[in-house]
């Protein structure tokens, strides 16, 4: 087996909770935390931590602003978390292609 | 570490997007039932001669509201049985999407059934249905599946396509256009489109 598509995984992204958080806005435009939450059901602090993680890489933007004057945070995938995203997934693809049988 | 890994990690995600995306699934078969009622209206249109402004207005518009109802209807059921969340927010931003062009092609349309008495502008208001319904598609498509932002541009195209070749012809060829004209929009694309959606669905693993 070639170790090289493994080897090259986004290290950030490969990790459970993040990776969940990517696929959910790499299907949508736009997720608010509260959605996020519920969908992933994850707490408010990792969720946060997560959020924050990927936000440091550049991968994902977040905005707030007030909806009946309650804040709203809304996140969404920048096009440097698509790219990723994208190339993480290729790469799942190369491997899983590697172990099927030919 | 398992040799599947990976391949549990892209169906994990698949789950994950498809959670986050519109009932795909139900689309064909919403497309379908609109496509085969949109065929039967024009039919009826046809041979019942649907003619005046508030009969043709208020004709369409009845066939739309049976498949908005039966739209809903095949989109819950398909979620109850996936146990998926109906009202979850991508189809909420689908209907907000869908919404602003739908009602404003209903009021330009009803606004020109109430002022106008003369049955030429049944191909009119069939126009602005088309366009209307084309941009709503479009919108709606950000949120959908891709093919959906294309459809919505075979609708607009094929409405300002029509509306310049009717300007050139006699208005008094326009009586059945009107009918063929929806017929052809509302019924043969859509089976179109709900054709070509059942066979690329089955292409997906």
């Amino acid at each position: 087996m070639n170790p090289e598509p493994f080897l090259q995984l986004d290290r950030l992204i490969h990790e459970k909770g993040r990776l969940a958080i990517m696929s959910m806005l790499a299907a949508s435009p736009e997720l608010t935390f509260t959605e996020l939450r519920d969908a992933l059901g994850m707490t408010d602090g990792n969720l946060t931590t997560h959020i924050k993680a990927l936000q440091q890489e550049g991968y994902l933007s977040v905005a707030k602003s007030y909806q009946n004057n309650r804040p709203l945070t809304t996140c969404s995938l920048t096009p440097l978390g698509r790219k990723a995203f994208a190339e993480y997934i290729n790469l799942l693809e190369q491997i899983v292609r590697q172990h099927k049988p030919e | 570490m398992k040799p599947d890994w990976a391949e549990e990690n892209l169906q994990t995600i698949r789950t994950l997007m498809e959670r986050s995306a519109v009932y795909r699934r139900a689309l064909a078969p919403i497309m379908l039932f609109a496509g085969t009622l949109g065929v039967l209206a024009a039919a009826g249109g046809l041979y019942f001669q649907v003619e005046s402004p508030k009969a043709f207005a208020g004709f369409w518009l009845g066939t739309a509201g049976v498949v908005i109802v039966g739209a809903f209807v095949m989109a819950r059921r398909q979620a109850h049985k996936e146990r998926e969340l109906f009202w979850s927010p991508p189809t909420r931003r689908v209907g907000q999407a869908l919404l602003p062009p739908l009602l404003s092609g209903m009021f330009i349309s009803g606004l020109l059934a109430v002022t106008v008495a003369n049955w030429a502008v049944d191909v009119p208001m069939a126009l602005v249905w088309i366009l209307f319904y084309g941009c709503a598609l479009h919108s709606a498509g950000f949120f959908m599946t891709r093919s959906v932002r294309w459809f919505g541009w075979v609708f607009i195209i094929g409405a300002i396509a029509l509306a310049i070749a009717l300007l050139k012809a006699n208005p008094s060829a326009w009586t059945a256009t009107a009918s063929l004209t929806m017929g052809f929009f509302f019924g043969v694309l859509h089976l179109a489109y709900g054709a070509y959606l059942y066979l690329t669905e089955r292409k997906n693993p």
